[in-house]
């Protein structure tokens, strides 16, 4: 690697130039090329302006939650505790393959369905930290959490809606 | 002073996602694989699509009636249509299908299939062979995948928390 201040040649992801000790760690960040590079390094996960989360308490029966999936339209719920902290995730997923064909499931409690401990973004985290999350874990809602509480939850399809923009023109 | 050469430089900086704007009216709905659709028979009760999508751990299942494509049917219909309203799984599924779904076809660009997708609000897009005959299905989270592989670097170099720092500096 070329050191931009003396043009000495450094063996690739050397942390200084050998010559005038320059450091050189941050030349290995990414750099975004483009807009939608831009977009995805510097816009926050705001960006794709959340819906607001459907929470559900762990003790409600499962007949409450698909009322509240049905009326709010939502594939998920977030599950908190008496503080509002998250605690876990039931989706129109756990619905298809843990939940249909049981005998009087509407009884049944959240807290015997759900996903505990969902994987989160913060909102201050950059787009490219949420997408590559969704991305390697397969998850299409993730919650947006702020101090622990939820403040919202992205979908894929507000992902995909906001990468089109920049190339489907 | 000059402008630092940056790793990968050279490129001109839209050049990425002019490329995938490119990419998007050359590619067809083909490259990018579309799942092997899941697909029952109308007259098919919806306890045995509830098995079939279990087993094929998909949320999305193809309705034909003589091997045509003539619905769809999804977790969110399960709930909402069956689970949510206390109808029993022993009814056939073109009671609770979406009907006639729009589709895509294997050789139509990706643009169109992103297109139809969007404008509908679907996740998943059937993908039909000329004659009507379900060949795949396509899903936001496949798209969403294909578009993030033209940006790996600022996507796949994230670390799995950016907020997390090593205690002590590596070798102290």
């Amino acid at each position: 690697m070329r050191c931009p201040a003396c043009d000495h040649v450094n063996p690739p992801g050397a942390d200084e130039c050998e010559r005038c000790q320059m450091p050189l760690s941050t030349l290995d960040l990414p750099q975004p090329q483009g807009p939608v590079e831009t977009s995805l390094m510097t816009d926050t996960v705001m960006v794709l302006q959340p819906r607001p989360p459907v929470t559900i308490a762990a003790d409600a029966p499962l007949g409450a939650a698909m009322q509240a999936m049905v009326q709010h339209k939502v594939g998920a719920l977030l599950v908190t505790d008496p503080q509002g902290v998250l605690i876990g995730i039931l989706t129109e997923r756990d619905f298809l393959l843990r939940i249909a064909g049981t005998a009087d499931y509407e009884r049944h409690l959240v807290r015997d369905y759900m996903t505990p401990q969902p994987e989160t973004v913060q909102s201050s985290d950059i787009l490219a930290v949420a997408l590559a999350r969704m991305d390697a874990g397969g998850y299409r809602h993730l919650p947006v959490v702020h101090n622990g509480q939820p403040v919202g939850v992205i979908s894929i399809r507000d992902v995909l809606r906001h990468l089109t923009r920049f190339c489907m023109e | 002073m000059d402008q630092p050469v940056l790793p990968g430089g050279g490129r001109p900086p839209d050049a990425v996602a002019r490329e995938l704007s490119r990419n998007l009216r050359v590619d067809s709905v083909s490259r990018l694989g579309p799942t092997p659709a899941l697909t029952l028979d109308a007259d098919a009760l919806v306890r045995a699509a509830v098995e079939t999508m279990r087993a094929g751990r998909s949320g999305c299942l193809l309705v034909t009636s003589g091997g045509r494509l003539v619905g769809l049917f999804t977790e969110r219909d399960l709930l909402t249509r069956v689970l949510a309203v206390g109808r029993s799984l022993d009814i056939p599924l073109r009671e609770v299908m979406t009907p006639s779904p729009t589709t895509a076809e294997w050789h139509e660009p990706l643009r169109i299939a992103i297109r139809r997708m969007q404008e509908g609000g679907y996740r998943h897009l059937p993908i039909v062979d000329s004659t009507g005959r379900p060949v795949g299905v396509l899903s936001a989270r496949q798209v969403v995948h294909y578009i993030v592989e033209h940006f790996p670097a600022v996507v796949f170099n994230q670390p799995p928390d950016p907020r997390q720092f090593p205690e002590a500096p590596e070798g102290a």
